[in-house]
């Protein structure tokens, strides 16, 4: 009596665990076609999430950020297999603007993208040199975009690679003081610079499966990464706090490199 | 009135298998077994007993309906300042130990949860019929009664949990994974009882791991260990017997799975103290219990487990 009972359970459960498996494998295993990822940015400060404009954001410097704006352009997107192949998007539609104020442009959807075990991404942010020099004309639909972004100064001064604005105080500044730091082109740095990920588990893309890359933005490392820039010292006047040139724009395109990492992949 | 209350368990067990059969939803957490078939499925206890147990201490046969709720604290987010929900788990199970055949019993819960919590984009709740944990029992030893100072019981089974319950993959995400009604998948079950007393005095210790499948959205969540050691006391007076208890049980929960991929921080352990008391009288018995953490570490710090208290109402067979 037991042991027929239990044998029974048993074969039951034993034939419904590999029936259930092996579903579940074809699913995984069907390495062909095209699917979508998507690649979502979050911005954060210093481990907490962004809130725009009312919360206080404070630097080892203490000085204490009130954030307005935050953009930044993501380019060129590789993703990269445990094998070392890669997959380049197309360059014409690999130009993303992330806006913290609007949650349309927080994850960038990648379709059309082969099946497959991705372990890596790299993107850069802003626009690279040779797109650059393609001129107004080569930019497409980008420079639009860019446009109704606010991302581009003029187009001989080329684009915005990162807009980051608010209001600070600190020690020295007492009442709150507008700052902007817009990273980009100067006469003696191009400032556009490209960073890769580790994939904390492999994002699955299949024509079943669509991942989405959580990417957590620190925006802290800006001004308060491995190079610690003063919004007090950049304060010219008293007018404010605008870096937007000069030797701060490459120590500051160094700290974006440490800027972002990824939190973890869905597979859904 | 023994049988009829026997025949009613059967009917709803049916009744339960037939709906989640129509509904493609996965069956159950027959985890419970022995004195604490603690099944709280992967941290979030999505099915069946969180931690309670699975047996009287009073009553060794029964069939009964039990009552348990247990706080949440979950973290929706991933940030620092990300906000801290309540979550709350209350089920309701009907729960028997029925001896079969000599040396052998079975063991099974149907629960039926509805659980919510207050998330920053709105309440959101779930409710439904859980999965079902079916054991089977076999008594390996047993100290024959009145010829020594310390009886003991051995007790050793397997068993099944059926995914009864429904497991929506949109809550696996961020916040607290065990959010659900049922894992979505088999689980097999192996248990251990053991129980020594003296006199009126009594230790119960328990022991079972479950092995969990994938479910159909291909998640797998992480097997899991469940031990308790439990003290108890049977005062016998002319009308009733009271039985107070004390005790720790504790859960460790492996890493759950997706598309055979570890899910990072979704492994965990926690240990809770327990007290209760079982008041019976005639055939019947009433129970109450509750639980404390004393430590933990759920799925990376991001859900807290708060207590747990729980009241029954058994009939002895």
């Amino acid at each position: 009596m037991k042991n027929t009972l239990l044998k029974s359970i048993a074969l039951l459960a034993i034939t419904l665990a590999f029936t259930s498996c092996s579903d579940d494998d074809n699913a995984v295993n069907n390495v062909s076609g095209t699917g979508t990822i998507g690649i979502e940015f979050d911005n954060s400060f210093a481990g907490n999430d962004l809130i725009l404009n009312t919360q206080p954001n404070t630097t080892s410097n203490g000085e204490v950020l009130k954030i307005s704006t935050i953009k930044y352009i993501v380019s060129n997107i590789v993703l990269i297999k445990a094998d070392g192949s890669v997959f380049t998007y197309p360059k014409s539609e690999s130009y993303f603007i992330v806006d913290e104020a609007n949650a349309n442009t927080h994850v960038l959807n990648l379709s059309n993208v082969p099946a497959g075990d991705y372990t890596k991404i790299k993107f850069g942010i802003g626009v690279d040199q040779e797109q650059f020099n393609l001129g107004a004309s080569g930019q497409g639909d980008f420079l639009a975009l860019a446009q109704a972004a606010d991302m581009l100064w003029s187009w001989s001064a080329g684009y915005k690679f990162l807009a980051f604005e608010g209001t600070f105080t600190s020690p020295t500044v007492t009442t709150a003081t507008p700052f902007m730091v817009h990273t980009g082109q100067t006469g003696t740095d191009y400032n556009y610079t490209e960073i890769t990920l580790d994939m904390p588990s492999k994002a699955l893309v299949r024509n079943t499966i669509t991942p989405v890359v959580h990417i957590v933005a620190d925006l802290s490392e800006i001004i308060d990464g491995t190079n610690k820039i003063k919004l007090s010292d950049n304060n010219m006047g008293g007018m404010g706090a605008m870096i937007m040139g000069g030797a701060n724009l490459p120590l500051i395109t160094a700290n974006l490199n440490s800027m972002f990492r990824i939190d973890h992949v869905h597979n859904d | 009135m023994k049988s009829t209350i026997v025949i009613i368990i059967f009917a709803l067990f049916s009744t339960t298998i037939a709906i989640a059969g129509d509904g493609n939803s996965p069956p159950p957490n027959f985890a419970k077994y022995l004195y604490e078939f603690d099944d709280c499925d992967a941290c979030g206890c999505s099915a069946s007993g969180g931690g309670m147990g699975f047996s009287s201490m009073l009553d060794r046969n029964f069939v009964g309906i039990r009552y348990f709720y247990q706080s949440y604290s979950s973290r929706d987010g991933i940030f620092a300042n990300s906000p801290w929900v309540d979550e709350n788990f209350n089920t309701i199970q009907l729960w028997a130990r029925i001896p079969v055949y000599k040396n052998f019993e079975i063991s099974a819960q149907v629960p039926y949860h509805t659980n919510n919590r207050a998330l920053s984009t709105g309440k959101q709740q779930i409710d439904g019929v859980g999965d079902i944990t079916v054991l089977g029992f076999y008594t390996i030893y047993q100290t024959t009664k009145d010829s020594t100072v310390f009886t003991h019981t051995l007790k050793a089974g397997g068993g099944v949990k059926a995914p009864v319950g429904k497991y929506d993959s949109a809550n696996n995400g961020s916040v607290n994974p065990s959010f659900q009604l049922g894992t979505g998948a088999w689980d097999y079950l192996l248990a251990a009882e053991y129980v020594i007393k003296k006199q009126n005095l009594g230790f119960n210790a328990m022991l079972n791991y479950a092995f969990k499948s994938k479910n159909k959205e291909q998640y797998q969540f992480g097997n899991q260990l469940n031990y308790a050691g439990t003290f108890f006391y049977v005062i016998e007076k002319d009308k009733f017997t009271i039985v107070p208890q004390a005790g720790l049980a504790g859960e460790v929960y492996a890493t759950n799975r997706q598309y055979g991929q570890d899910v990072p921080q979704t492994k965990g352990d926690i240990l809770l103290g327990k007290l209760g008391l079982e008041a019976g009288m005639g055939k019947f018995s009433v129970g109450v219990n509750g639980m404390l953490p004393i430590s933990q570490n759920l799925t990376g710090g991001r859900v807290e487990a708060n207590y747990r208290w729980s009241v029954n109402l058994n009939y002895s067979l």
